[in-house]
Protein backbone atom coordinates (compact mmCIF):
# COMPACT_ATOMS: atom_id res chain seq x y z
CA UNK A 1 0.00 0.00 0.00
CA UNK A 2 1.50 3.03 -1.23
CA UNK A 3 0.03 6.19 0.67
CA UNK A 4 2.54 9.47 1.37
CA UNK A 5 0.42 10.93 3.84
CA UNK A 6 -1.30 8.10 5.76
CA UNK A 7 1.63 6.10 5.99
CA UNK A 8 3.78 8.43 8.45
CA UNK A 9 0.55 9.67 10.42
CA UNK A 10 0.14 5.90 11.24
CA UNK A 11 3.75 5.27 11.69
CA UNK A 12 3.48 7.96 14.00
CA UNK A 13 0.41 6.04 15.81
CA UNK A 14 2.24 2.69 16.29
CA UNK A 15 4.83 4.35 18.28
CA UNK A 16 2.74 6.33 20.27
CA UNK A 17 0.64 3.00 20.48
CA UNK A 18 3.80 1.42 22.00
CA UNK A 19 4.47 3.92 24.08
CA UNK A 20 1.14 3.72 25.63
CA UNK A 21 1.44 -0.30 26.02
CA UNK A 22 5.54 0.46 27.69
CA UNK A 23 4.69 3.65 29.81
CA UNK A 24 3.38 2.33 32.81
CA UNK A 25 6.35 -0.01 32.94
CA UNK A 26 9.18 2.37 32.46
CA UNK A 27 7.44 4.57 35.23
CA UNK A 28 7.19 1.47 37.50
CA UNK A 29 11.45 0.78 36.98
CA UNK A 30 12.29 4.42 37.71
CA UNK A 31 9.96 4.13 40.88
CA UNK A 32 11.36 0.96 41.97
CA UNK A 33 14.20 2.94 42.51
CA UNK A 34 12.62 5.36 45.32
CA UNK A 35 14.43 5.62 48.46
CA UNK A 36 13.16 3.53 51.47
CA UNK A 37 11.49 3.11 53.78
CA UNK A 38 9.98 6.22 53.75
CA UNK A 39 9.77 7.01 50.17
CA UNK A 40 6.15 6.52 48.87
CA UNK A 41 5.30 4.78 45.77
CA UNK A 42 5.12 8.08 43.51
CA UNK A 43 6.71 10.81 42.53
CA UNK A 44 9.44 12.67 42.96
CA UNK A 45 11.83 10.61 43.70
CA UNK A 46 13.69 11.19 47.31
CA UNK A 47 16.94 9.49 46.52
CA UNK A 48 17.62 7.00 43.83
CA UNK A 49 18.36 3.68 45.96
CA UNK A 50 17.58 -0.15 45.64
CA UNK A 51 16.64 0.01 49.32
CA UNK A 52 13.62 -2.12 47.94
CA UNK A 53 15.10 -5.09 46.10
CA UNK A 54 17.18 -5.35 49.22
CA UNK A 55 13.97 -5.35 50.84
CA UNK A 56 13.03 -8.37 48.99
CA UNK A 57 15.48 -10.56 49.16
CA UNK A 58 15.40 -9.23 53.61
CA UNK A 59 18.66 -7.46 53.22
CA UNK A 60 17.34 -4.46 54.94
CA UNK A 61 16.96 -3.78 58.77
CA UNK A 62 13.67 -4.76 59.87
CA UNK A 63 10.89 -1.75 59.10
CA UNK A 64 7.26 -1.38 59.75
CA UNK A 65 6.89 -2.38 56.18
CA UNK A 66 6.96 -6.07 55.84
CA UNK A 67 8.88 -7.98 53.32
CA UNK A 68 6.52 -9.63 50.64
CA UNK A 69 5.60 -13.39 50.84
CA UNK A 70 6.87 -14.57 48.50
CA UNK A 71 9.86 -16.81 49.20
CA UNK A 72 7.56 -19.70 49.66
CA UNK A 73 4.76 -18.80 47.20
CA UNK A 74 7.40 -18.45 44.48
CA UNK A 75 8.85 -21.67 45.11
CA UNK A 76 5.11 -23.19 44.81
CA UNK A 77 4.06 -20.99 41.33
CA UNK A 78 7.57 -22.61 40.38
CA UNK A 79 6.32 -26.10 40.95
CA UNK A 80 2.80 -25.68 39.98
CA UNK A 81 4.44 -24.39 36.64
CA UNK A 82 6.19 -27.45 36.08
CA UNK A 83 3.54 -29.52 36.83
CA UNK A 84 1.02 -27.93 34.93
CA UNK A 85 3.65 -27.49 32.26
CA UNK A 86 3.93 -31.40 31.63
CA UNK A 87 0.62 -32.57 32.24
CA UNK A 88 -0.50 -29.87 29.70
CA UNK A 89 1.77 -30.60 27.02
CA UNK A 90 1.57 -34.10 27.30
CA UNK A 91 -2.49 -33.85 26.47
CA UNK A 92 -2.09 -31.42 23.58
CA UNK A 93 0.53 -33.90 21.68
CA UNK A 94 -1.59 -36.18 22.54
CA UNK A 95 -4.84 -35.05 21.53
CA UNK A 96 -3.38 -33.23 18.52
CA UNK A 97 -2.09 -36.25 17.24
CA UNK A 98 -5.70 -37.97 17.46
CA UNK A 99 -6.98 -34.91 15.62
CA UNK A 100 -4.57 -35.95 12.50
CA UNK A 101 -7.44 -38.33 11.71
CA UNK A 102 -10.97 -37.18 11.52
CA UNK A 103 -12.83 -39.11 13.82
CA UNK A 104 -16.77 -39.53 14.87
CA UNK A 105 -17.42 -36.06 17.36
CA UNK A 106 -14.22 -34.25 16.91
CA UNK A 107 -15.98 -31.08 16.22
CA UNK A 108 -17.60 -31.37 19.47
CA UNK A 109 -14.19 -32.62 21.35
CA UNK A 110 -12.32 -29.42 20.31
CA UNK A 111 -15.05 -27.23 20.92
CA UNK A 112 -14.84 -28.89 24.41
CA UNK A 113 -10.88 -28.16 24.77
CA UNK A 114 -11.01 -24.49 23.08
CA UNK A 115 -13.85 -23.93 25.73
CA UNK A 116 -11.34 -24.24 28.83
CA UNK A 117 -9.20 -21.55 27.71
CA UNK A 118 -12.54 -19.13 26.64
CA UNK A 119 -14.15 -19.39 30.13
CA UNK A 120 -13.53 -16.94 32.76
CA UNK A 121 -11.10 -17.97 35.31
CA UNK A 122 -13.48 -16.90 38.23
CA UNK A 123 -16.17 -19.05 37.06
CA UNK A 124 -14.47 -21.90 36.40
CA UNK A 125 -12.61 -21.15 39.80
CA UNK A 126 -15.56 -20.75 42.08
CA UNK A 127 -16.89 -24.27 40.22
CA UNK A 128 -14.29 -25.97 41.51
CA UNK A 129 -14.67 -24.34 45.08
CA UNK A 130 -18.26 -25.18 44.66
CA UNK A 131 -17.50 -29.14 43.81
CA UNK A 132 -14.53 -29.27 46.50
CA UNK A 133 -16.50 -28.33 49.76
CA UNK A 134 -19.73 -30.34 48.56
CA UNK A 135 -17.05 -33.52 47.96
CA UNK A 136 -15.34 -32.51 50.93
CA UNK A 137 -11.67 -32.43 49.21
CA UNK A 138 -9.44 -30.26 50.58
CA UNK A 139 -8.86 -27.30 48.15
CA UNK A 140 -4.81 -27.37 47.59
CA UNK A 141 -2.52 -25.05 44.58
CA UNK A 142 -1.37 -28.86 44.26
CA UNK A 143 -4.71 -30.56 43.12
CA UNK A 144 -7.78 -28.54 42.88
CA UNK A 145 -5.56 -25.30 41.08
CA UNK A 146 -3.39 -27.64 39.63
CA UNK A 147 -6.40 -29.11 37.63
CA UNK A 148 -7.89 -25.85 36.54
CA UNK A 149 -4.12 -24.69 35.62
CA UNK A 150 -4.51 -27.77 33.32
CA UNK A 151 -8.14 -27.19 31.91
CA UNK A 152 -6.84 -23.49 31.09
CA UNK A 153 -3.21 -24.14 29.49
CA UNK A 154 -3.99 -27.08 27.91
CA UNK A 155 -6.18 -25.99 25.14
CA UNK A 156 -3.26 -23.83 24.26
CA UNK A 157 -0.66 -26.46 23.55
CA UNK A 158 -3.05 -28.19 21.89
CA UNK A 159 -3.74 -25.42 19.26
CA UNK A 160 -0.41 -25.16 18.93
CA UNK A 161 0.37 -28.53 18.38
CA UNK A 162 -2.45 -28.85 16.06
CA UNK A 163 -0.81 -26.25 14.29
CA UNK A 164 2.74 -28.23 13.77
CA UNK A 165 0.57 -31.45 12.96
CA UNK A 166 -1.16 -29.07 10.13
CA UNK A 167 2.69 -28.48 8.22
CA UNK A 168 4.09 -32.22 9.18
CA UNK A 169 4.93 -34.38 6.36
CA UNK A 170 3.35 -38.03 7.34
CA UNK A 171 5.24 -39.38 4.39
CA UNK A 172 8.44 -39.92 6.70
CA UNK A 173 5.94 -41.76 9.51
CA UNK A 174 4.48 -43.83 6.40
CA UNK A 175 8.25 -44.59 5.16
CA UNK A 176 8.66 -45.81 9.06
CA UNK A 177 5.25 -48.01 9.26
CA UNK A 178 6.62 -49.59 6.20
CA UNK A 179 9.77 -50.65 7.08
CA UNK A 180 7.82 -52.48 9.82
CA UNK A 181 8.32 -49.88 12.74
CA UNK A 182 5.86 -50.13 15.69
CA UNK A 183 3.61 -47.21 15.59
CA UNK A 184 4.74 -46.41 19.39
CA UNK A 185 8.47 -46.38 18.30
CA UNK A 186 8.38 -44.47 15.20
CA UNK A 187 6.22 -41.78 17.14
CA UNK A 188 9.32 -42.05 19.59
CA UNK A 189 12.24 -42.19 17.08
CA UNK A 190 10.61 -40.26 14.06
CA UNK A 191 7.64 -38.11 14.56
CA UNK A 192 8.54 -36.59 18.17
CA UNK A 193 11.87 -35.56 17.16
CA UNK A 194 10.15 -33.80 14.33
CA UNK A 195 7.44 -32.29 16.48
CA UNK A 196 10.10 -31.12 19.35
CA UNK A 197 10.18 -27.09 18.45
CA UNK A 198 6.27 -27.27 18.55
CA UNK A 199 6.19 -29.52 21.86
CA UNK A 200 8.77 -26.82 23.28
CA UNK A 201 6.33 -23.69 22.50
CA UNK A 202 3.91 -25.56 24.06
CA UNK A 203 5.78 -26.35 27.10
CA UNK A 204 6.56 -22.39 27.16
CA UNK A 205 2.98 -21.47 26.70
CA UNK A 206 1.56 -23.59 29.51
CA UNK A 207 4.64 -22.86 32.03
CA UNK A 208 4.14 -18.81 31.54
CA UNK A 209 0.11 -18.86 31.73
CA UNK A 210 0.31 -21.12 34.40
CA UNK A 211 3.10 -19.09 36.37
CA UNK A 212 0.63 -16.28 35.72
CA UNK A 213 -2.63 -17.63 36.36
CA UNK A 214 -4.55 -15.64 39.08
CA UNK A 215 -8.27 -15.56 39.00
CA UNK A 216 -8.28 -19.55 38.31
CA UNK A 217 -5.89 -20.07 41.63
CA UNK A 218 -7.62 -17.48 43.62
CA UNK A 219 -10.98 -19.55 44.90
CA UNK A 220 -9.29 -23.11 44.33
CA UNK A 221 -6.02 -22.98 45.83
CA UNK A 222 -6.83 -22.66 49.77
CA UNK A 223 -5.16 -21.72 52.55
CA UNK A 224 -1.53 -21.58 50.49
CA UNK A 225 -0.74 -18.83 48.07
CA UNK A 226 0.52 -18.71 45.12
CA UNK A 227 3.04 -16.12 43.78
CA UNK A 228 0.10 -13.98 41.77
CA UNK A 229 -2.07 -14.28 45.21
CA UNK A 230 0.60 -12.94 47.38
CA UNK A 231 0.93 -10.14 45.06
CA UNK A 232 -2.94 -9.77 44.98
CA UNK A 233 -3.14 -9.80 48.53
CA UNK A 234 -0.88 -6.46 48.31
CA UNK A 235 -3.98 -4.74 46.69
CA UNK A 236 -6.10 -4.01 49.34
CA UNK A 237 -3.53 -2.41 51.94
CA UNK A 238 -1.01 0.49 51.07
CA UNK A 239 1.14 -0.26 48.06
CA UNK A 240 4.88 0.05 48.37
CA UNK A 241 7.63 0.10 46.12
CA UNK A 242 8.38 -3.38 47.24
CA UNK A 243 6.03 -4.24 44.85
CA UNK A 244 7.93 -2.48 42.00
CA UNK A 245 10.70 -3.82 42.53
CA UNK A 246 9.36 -7.26 42.21
CA UNK A 247 7.76 -6.58 38.95
CA UNK A 248 11.10 -5.60 37.65
CA UNK A 249 12.45 -8.40 38.67
CA UNK A 250 9.78 -10.88 37.66
CA UNK A 251 10.58 -9.48 34.05
CA UNK A 252 13.84 -9.86 34.43
CA UNK A 253 12.75 -13.77 34.95
CA UNK A 254 10.58 -14.11 32.45
CA UNK A 255 13.04 -12.66 29.68
CA UNK A 256 15.71 -14.81 31.16
CA UNK A 257 12.83 -18.38 30.57
CA UNK A 258 12.34 -16.12 27.27
CA UNK A 259 16.25 -17.02 26.01
CA UNK A 260 16.79 -20.16 27.43
CA UNK A 261 13.52 -21.14 25.26
CA UNK A 262 15.41 -19.30 22.24
CA UNK A 263 18.28 -20.57 22.85
CA UNK A 264 16.77 -24.59 23.14
CA UNK A 265 14.67 -23.59 19.52
CA UNK A 266 17.83 -22.56 17.90
CA UNK A 267 19.45 -25.62 18.97
CA UNK A 268 16.79 -27.97 17.90
CA UNK A 269 16.58 -26.04 14.46
CA UNK A 270 20.60 -26.37 13.94
CA UNK A 271 20.26 -30.03 14.59
CA UNK A 272 17.54 -30.69 12.39
CA UNK A 273 19.44 -28.45 9.63
CA UNK A 274 22.59 -31.06 10.18
CA UNK A 275 20.59 -34.06 9.88
CA UNK A 276 19.40 -32.57 6.19
CA UNK A 277 23.01 -31.40 5.37
CA UNK A 278 24.31 -35.30 6.53
CA UNK A 279 20.92 -36.68 4.25
CA UNK A 280 22.47 -34.41 1.42
CA UNK A 281 25.91 -35.33 1.80
CA UNK A 282 24.99 -39.08 1.82
CA UNK B 1 -5.79 -32.36 5.87
CA UNK B 2 -4.74 -34.06 2.45
CA UNK B 3 -3.65 -37.48 4.87
CA UNK B 4 -6.88 -37.71 5.65
CA UNK B 5 -8.69 -37.45 2.51
CA UNK B 6 -6.54 -39.43 1.15
CA UNK B 7 -7.18 -41.66 3.93
CA UNK B 8 -10.88 -42.33 4.12
CA UNK B 9 -11.07 -42.04 0.05
CA UNK B 10 -8.60 -45.48 -0.37
CA UNK B 11 -11.05 -47.12 2.41
CA UNK B 12 -13.66 -45.97 0.83
CA UNK B 13 -12.64 -47.92 -2.45
CA UNK B 14 -11.07 -50.58 -1.16
CA UNK B 15 -13.46 -52.65 1.55
CA UNK B 16 -10.16 -54.74 2.80
CA UNK B 17 -8.73 -51.46 4.56
CA UNK B 18 -12.01 -51.04 6.39
CA UNK B 19 -10.86 -52.35 9.74
CA UNK B 20 -7.09 -50.81 9.71
CA UNK B 21 -9.47 -47.78 10.05
CA UNK B 22 -11.34 -48.43 12.93
CA UNK B 23 -8.28 -50.03 14.50
CA UNK B 24 -7.02 -46.44 14.07
CA UNK B 25 -9.92 -44.37 14.89
CA UNK B 26 -10.21 -46.30 18.17
CA UNK B 27 -5.82 -45.37 18.65
CA UNK B 28 -7.71 -41.84 18.23
CA UNK B 29 -10.11 -41.98 20.75
CA UNK B 30 -7.86 -43.60 23.28
CA UNK B 31 -5.25 -40.33 22.61
CA UNK B 32 -7.69 -37.79 23.33
CA UNK B 33 -9.82 -39.86 25.85
CA UNK B 34 -7.78 -38.12 29.01
CA UNK B 35 -8.33 -34.88 27.43
CA UNK B 36 -11.94 -34.65 27.29
CA UNK B 37 -12.65 -36.53 30.67
CA UNK B 38 -9.88 -33.99 32.49
CA UNK B 39 -11.79 -30.88 30.62
CA UNK B 40 -15.47 -32.72 31.79
CA UNK B 41 -14.66 -33.27 35.16
CA UNK B 42 -12.57 -29.98 35.86
CA UNK B 43 -14.39 -27.52 33.41
CA UNK B 44 -18.33 -28.49 32.66
CA UNK B 45 -18.51 -30.39 35.88
CA UNK B 46 -17.56 -26.89 37.87
CA UNK B 47 -20.19 -24.60 35.74
CA UNK B 48 -22.73 -27.19 36.48
CA UNK B 49 -22.17 -27.41 40.11
CA UNK B 50 -22.25 -23.38 39.84
CA UNK B 51 -25.71 -23.59 38.18
CA UNK B 52 -26.83 -26.44 40.79
CA UNK B 53 -25.63 -24.44 43.64
CA UNK B 54 -27.39 -21.15 42.68
CA UNK B 55 -30.59 -23.02 43.33
CA UNK B 56 -29.57 -23.89 46.98
CA UNK B 57 -30.74 -22.61 50.21
CA UNK B 58 -28.30 -20.17 51.69
CA UNK B 59 -28.38 -19.27 55.73
CA UNK B 60 -26.36 -17.28 57.01
CA UNK B 61 -23.71 -19.97 58.05
CA UNK B 62 -24.17 -22.46 55.52
CA UNK B 63 -25.77 -23.36 52.47
CA UNK B 64 -27.60 -26.80 52.44
CA UNK B 65 -28.94 -28.69 49.57
CA UNK B 66 -32.73 -28.15 49.47
CA UNK B 67 -33.82 -26.16 46.07
CA UNK B 68 -35.05 -22.77 46.02
CA UNK B 69 -35.31 -20.12 43.81
CA UNK B 70 -34.38 -17.31 46.71
CA UNK B 71 -31.54 -16.41 45.49
CA UNK B 72 -32.15 -15.36 42.42
CA UNK B 73 -34.75 -13.12 43.47
CA UNK B 74 -32.23 -11.66 45.88
CA UNK B 75 -29.80 -10.78 42.73
CA UNK B 76 -32.99 -9.46 40.78
CA UNK B 77 -34.63 -7.40 43.60
CA UNK B 78 -30.92 -5.95 45.09
CA UNK B 79 -29.87 -2.86 43.69
CA UNK B 80 -26.18 -3.76 44.46
CA UNK B 81 -26.10 -6.95 42.00
CA UNK B 82 -28.43 -5.12 39.13
CA UNK B 83 -25.96 -2.29 39.16
CA UNK B 84 -23.49 -4.60 38.71
CA UNK B 85 -24.80 -6.04 35.61
CA UNK B 86 -25.05 -3.31 34.50
CA UNK B 87 -21.51 -1.85 35.35
CA UNK B 88 -20.26 -5.01 33.88
CA UNK B 89 -22.02 -4.36 30.31
CA UNK B 90 -21.31 -0.84 30.58
CA UNK B 91 -17.75 -1.80 30.93
CA UNK B 92 -17.56 -4.24 28.46
CA UNK B 93 -19.01 -1.87 26.02
CA UNK B 94 -16.70 0.90 26.63
CA UNK B 95 -13.60 -1.17 26.72
CA UNK B 96 -14.54 -3.31 23.33
CA UNK B 97 -15.07 0.18 21.97
CA UNK B 98 -11.57 2.20 22.48
CA UNK B 99 -9.84 -1.40 22.21
CA UNK B 100 -11.06 -1.20 18.95
CA UNK B 101 -10.21 2.54 18.05
CA UNK B 102 -6.83 2.22 19.82
CA UNK B 103 -5.56 -0.64 17.73
CA UNK B 104 -7.39 -0.44 14.70
CA UNK B 105 -4.91 1.94 13.26
CA UNK B 106 -1.90 0.05 14.50
CA UNK B 107 -3.26 -3.35 13.03
CA UNK B 108 -3.52 -1.35 10.01
CA UNK B 109 -0.03 -0.42 10.03
CA UNK B 110 1.25 -3.47 10.72
CA UNK B 111 -0.68 -5.39 8.39
CA UNK B 112 -0.99 -3.27 5.36
CA UNK B 113 1.40 -0.62 5.42
CA UNK B 114 4.73 -2.23 6.59
CA UNK B 115 5.42 -4.58 3.37
CA UNK B 116 8.83 -5.27 5.52
CA UNK B 117 8.67 -8.76 7.09
CA UNK B 118 11.01 -8.50 9.27
CA UNK B 119 9.85 -5.23 10.23
CA UNK B 120 6.12 -6.07 11.30
CA UNK B 121 7.17 -9.58 13.35
CA UNK B 122 9.43 -7.06 15.26
CA UNK B 123 6.80 -4.74 15.74
CA UNK B 124 4.22 -7.33 17.18
CA UNK B 125 6.97 -8.54 19.35
CA UNK B 126 7.14 -5.16 20.41
CA UNK B 127 3.44 -5.42 21.55
CA UNK B 128 3.69 -8.90 23.01
CA UNK B 129 6.91 -8.86 25.22
CA UNK B 130 4.62 -6.62 28.15
CA UNK B 131 2.75 -9.77 28.58
CA UNK B 132 6.20 -11.08 30.32
CA UNK B 133 5.28 -9.50 32.61
CA UNK B 134 2.73 -10.48 35.55
CA UNK B 135 -0.85 -9.48 35.05
CA UNK B 136 -1.25 -7.60 37.92
CA UNK B 137 2.09 -6.09 37.94
CA UNK B 138 0.60 -4.20 34.87
CA UNK B 139 -2.57 -3.79 36.57
CA UNK B 140 -0.68 -2.19 39.52
CA UNK B 141 1.82 -0.25 37.24
CA UNK B 142 -1.13 2.25 36.23
CA UNK B 143 -1.16 3.34 39.56
CA UNK B 144 1.93 5.52 39.83
CA UNK B 145 1.02 6.58 36.01
CA UNK B 146 -2.65 7.98 37.24
CA UNK B 147 -2.19 9.17 40.83
CA UNK B 148 -2.63 12.64 41.81
CA UNK B 149 0.89 13.09 41.61
CA UNK B 150 2.00 10.35 38.82
CA UNK B 151 3.48 10.70 35.64
CA UNK B 152 0.59 11.77 33.68
CA UNK B 153 -0.43 14.30 35.80
CA UNK B 154 3.31 15.67 36.14
CA UNK B 155 4.01 15.47 32.63
CA UNK B 156 0.78 17.76 32.38
CA UNK B 157 1.51 20.14 34.71
CA UNK B 158 5.35 20.04 33.64
CA UNK B 159 3.79 21.09 29.86
CA UNK B 160 1.40 23.63 31.30
CA UNK B 161 -1.56 22.24 29.93
CA UNK B 162 -3.23 21.68 33.79
CA UNK B 163 -2.26 23.76 36.42
CA UNK B 164 -4.06 21.32 39.06
CA UNK B 165 -3.37 17.74 38.62
CA UNK B 166 -6.32 15.79 37.63
CA UNK B 167 -7.96 14.07 40.52
CA UNK B 168 -10.00 12.07 37.74
CA UNK B 169 -7.41 9.75 36.88
CA UNK B 170 -7.03 7.75 39.64
CA UNK B 171 -10.01 5.70 41.14
CA UNK B 172 -12.66 5.84 39.05
CA UNK B 173 -13.90 4.59 36.23
CA UNK B 174 -11.99 6.06 33.63
CA UNK B 175 -8.97 4.90 35.15
CA UNK B 176 -10.34 1.39 35.13
CA UNK B 177 -11.39 1.91 31.35
CA UNK B 178 -7.66 2.63 30.81
CA UNK B 179 -6.37 0.28 32.45
CA UNK B 180 -8.29 -2.70 30.46
CA UNK B 181 -8.10 -0.84 27.06
CA UNK B 182 -4.01 -1.24 27.43
CA UNK B 183 -3.99 -4.78 28.62
CA UNK B 184 -6.67 -6.33 26.63
CA UNK B 185 -5.94 -3.89 22.96
CA UNK B 186 -3.33 -6.63 22.03
CA UNK B 187 -5.58 -9.21 21.66
CA UNK B 188 -7.88 -7.01 18.95
CA UNK B 189 -4.52 -6.17 16.89
CA UNK B 190 -3.08 -8.96 16.61
CA UNK B 191 -6.46 -10.98 14.89
CA UNK B 192 -6.93 -7.56 12.32
CA UNK B 193 -3.37 -7.41 11.53
CA UNK B 194 -3.35 -11.25 10.53
CA UNK B 195 -6.58 -10.76 8.17
CA UNK B 196 -5.39 -7.49 6.62
CA UNK B 197 -1.91 -9.15 6.37
CA UNK B 198 -3.98 -11.56 3.68
CA UNK B 199 -5.67 -8.54 2.12
CA UNK B 200 -4.01 -8.96 -1.77
CA UNK B 201 -2.19 -6.26 -2.50
CA UNK B 202 -3.78 -6.03 -5.98
CA UNK B 203 -7.05 -5.88 -5.10
CA UNK B 204 -6.36 -2.35 -3.13
CA UNK B 205 -4.62 -1.39 -6.36
CA UNK B 206 -7.06 -1.95 -8.77
CA UNK B 207 -9.42 0.11 -6.87
CA UNK B 208 -6.80 2.89 -6.92
CA UNK B 209 -6.69 2.51 -10.87
CA UNK B 210 -10.08 2.97 -10.59
CA UNK B 211 -9.91 6.16 -9.00
CA UNK B 212 -10.96 5.51 -5.36
CA UNK B 213 -9.67 7.43 -2.91
CA UNK B 214 -8.25 6.12 0.50
CA UNK B 215 -11.77 6.44 2.19
CA UNK B 216 -13.65 4.80 -0.42
CA UNK B 217 -11.29 1.75 -0.51
CA UNK B 218 -11.39 1.32 3.51
CA UNK B 219 -15.27 1.18 3.52
CA UNK B 220 -15.40 -1.12 0.69
CA UNK B 221 -12.61 -3.00 0.80
CA UNK B 222 -10.09 -2.81 3.85
CA UNK B 223 -12.98 -2.58 6.14
CA UNK B 224 -15.09 -5.70 4.90
CA UNK B 225 -12.38 -7.62 4.63
CA UNK B 226 -10.90 -7.33 8.37
CA UNK B 227 -13.98 -8.24 9.82
CA UNK B 228 -13.15 -11.55 10.96
CA UNK B 229 -10.26 -10.23 12.77
CA UNK B 230 -12.52 -7.79 14.50
CA UNK B 231 -15.14 -10.19 15.79
CA UNK B 232 -12.57 -12.64 17.03
CA UNK B 233 -10.42 -10.11 18.68
CA UNK B 234 -13.94 -9.03 19.95
CA UNK B 235 -14.51 -12.21 21.42
CA UNK B 236 -11.33 -12.48 23.07
CA UNK B 237 -11.66 -8.76 24.31
CA UNK B 238 -15.28 -9.30 25.38
CA UNK B 239 -14.78 -12.78 27.18
CA UNK B 240 -11.84 -11.36 29.22
CA UNK B 241 -13.39 -8.04 30.00
CA UNK B 242 -16.59 -9.51 31.50
CA UNK B 243 -14.43 -12.03 33.74
CA UNK B 244 -12.52 -9.31 34.59
CA UNK B 245 -12.23 -8.48 38.74
CA UNK B 246 -8.32 -7.70 39.47
CA UNK B 247 -8.28 -4.21 37.62
CA UNK B 248 -11.44 -2.56 38.91
CA UNK B 249 -10.19 -4.02 42.63
CA UNK B 250 -6.69 -2.55 42.33
CA UNK B 251 -7.47 1.03 40.18
CA UNK B 252 -11.05 2.20 40.94
CA UNK B 253 -10.56 1.85 44.95
CA UNK B 254 -13.13 -0.64 45.06
CA UNK B 255 -16.24 1.93 43.38
CA UNK B 256 -16.50 0.02 40.40
CA UNK B 257 -18.00 -3.34 40.97
CA UNK B 258 -18.07 -5.79 38.32
CA UNK B 259 -20.15 -9.09 38.29
CA UNK B 260 -16.49 -10.73 39.21
CA UNK B 261 -15.96 -8.05 41.94
CA UNK B 262 -19.49 -9.10 43.25
CA UNK B 263 -18.47 -13.51 43.05
CA UNK B 264 -15.08 -12.37 45.28
CA UNK B 265 -16.87 -10.51 48.00
CA UNK B 266 -19.85 -13.18 48.30
CA UNK B 267 -16.92 -16.20 48.51
CA UNK B 268 -15.25 -14.24 50.82
CA UNK B 269 -18.61 -14.06 53.19
CA UNK B 270 -19.18 -17.98 52.38
CA UNK B 271 -22.50 -16.55 50.63
CA UNK B 272 -22.11 -19.56 48.06
CA UNK B 273 -25.10 -19.57 46.77
CA UNK B 274 -25.49 -15.68 45.43
CA UNK B 275 -21.85 -15.81 44.43
CA UNK B 276 -23.20 -19.13 41.91
CA UNK B 277 -25.93 -16.86 41.00
CA UNK B 278 -23.78 -14.00 39.51
CA UNK B 279 -21.69 -16.75 37.87
CA UNK B 280 -24.23 -18.09 36.04
CA UNK B 281 -26.24 -14.64 35.27
CA UNK B 282 -21.98 -13.37 34.18
CA UNK B 283 -21.74 -17.28 32.08
CA UNK B 284 -25.74 -16.00 30.37
CA UNK B 285 -24.37 -12.58 29.50
CA UNK B 286 -20.99 -14.06 28.09
CA UNK B 287 -22.35 -16.61 25.93
CA UNK B 288 -25.19 -14.47 24.66
CA UNK B 289 -22.48 -11.99 24.07
CA UNK B 290 -20.23 -14.69 22.24
CA UNK B 291 -23.29 -16.49 19.92
CA UNK B 292 -24.15 -12.93 18.59
CA UNK B 293 -20.78 -12.04 17.57
CA UNK B 294 -20.67 -15.55 15.83
CA UNK B 295 -23.66 -14.49 14.30
CA UNK B 296 -22.28 -11.51 12.78
CA UNK B 297 -19.38 -13.30 11.35
CA UNK B 298 -19.78 -16.70 9.87
CA UNK B 299 -16.14 -17.54 11.39
CA UNK B 300 -15.58 -21.32 9.58
CA UNK B 301 -16.55 -19.50 6.32
CA UNK B 302 -14.21 -16.18 6.76
CA UNK B 303 -10.69 -18.07 8.01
Amino acid sequence: MRSKVLKPILAIYTGVFILFLYAPFLVLGVLSFQTGPEGGPQFPIIEWSTYWYRNIFGLTPPSRIAPLPIGESLVRSLTLAFMTMIVSSTLGVMSAQAFRKRFYGSGGVFYLIVLGMMVPGVLVGLGMALIANYAGIERTWWGTAFALHVVYTFPFAFLVMLAIFNRFDASVEEAAWSLGVSPFRTFRKVTFPLIFPGVLSAMLFAFTLSYDEFSRTLFSSGRYLTLPLAIYGTFSVEIHPNVFAFGVLTTLFSFALLSVYAVLMSASVRRARRLVLQEDAS
Amino acid sequence: MSVVTSVNSTAATKPVRVPRRRTGNATAYLLVAPGVIWMLLCLILPIAMMVYVSFWTQTTFKIEPILTTKSWQLFFSSPTYIGALWTTIRIWLIVLASTFVVGYPTALFVGLFVRNKTLSTVLLVLCVIPFWTSFLIRVLAWRPMLGEQGAINIILQFAGIIRQPIEALLFTELSVVIGMTQIYCVFMVGPIAFMLGRIDPNVIEAARDLGAGFGKIFRSIILPLSMPGVVVGAIFVSVMVLGEFATSAALSGRKVNLLGNIIVTQVGSLKWAFAAVAGVVLTFVMAMVVSLFLRIVNLRQEL
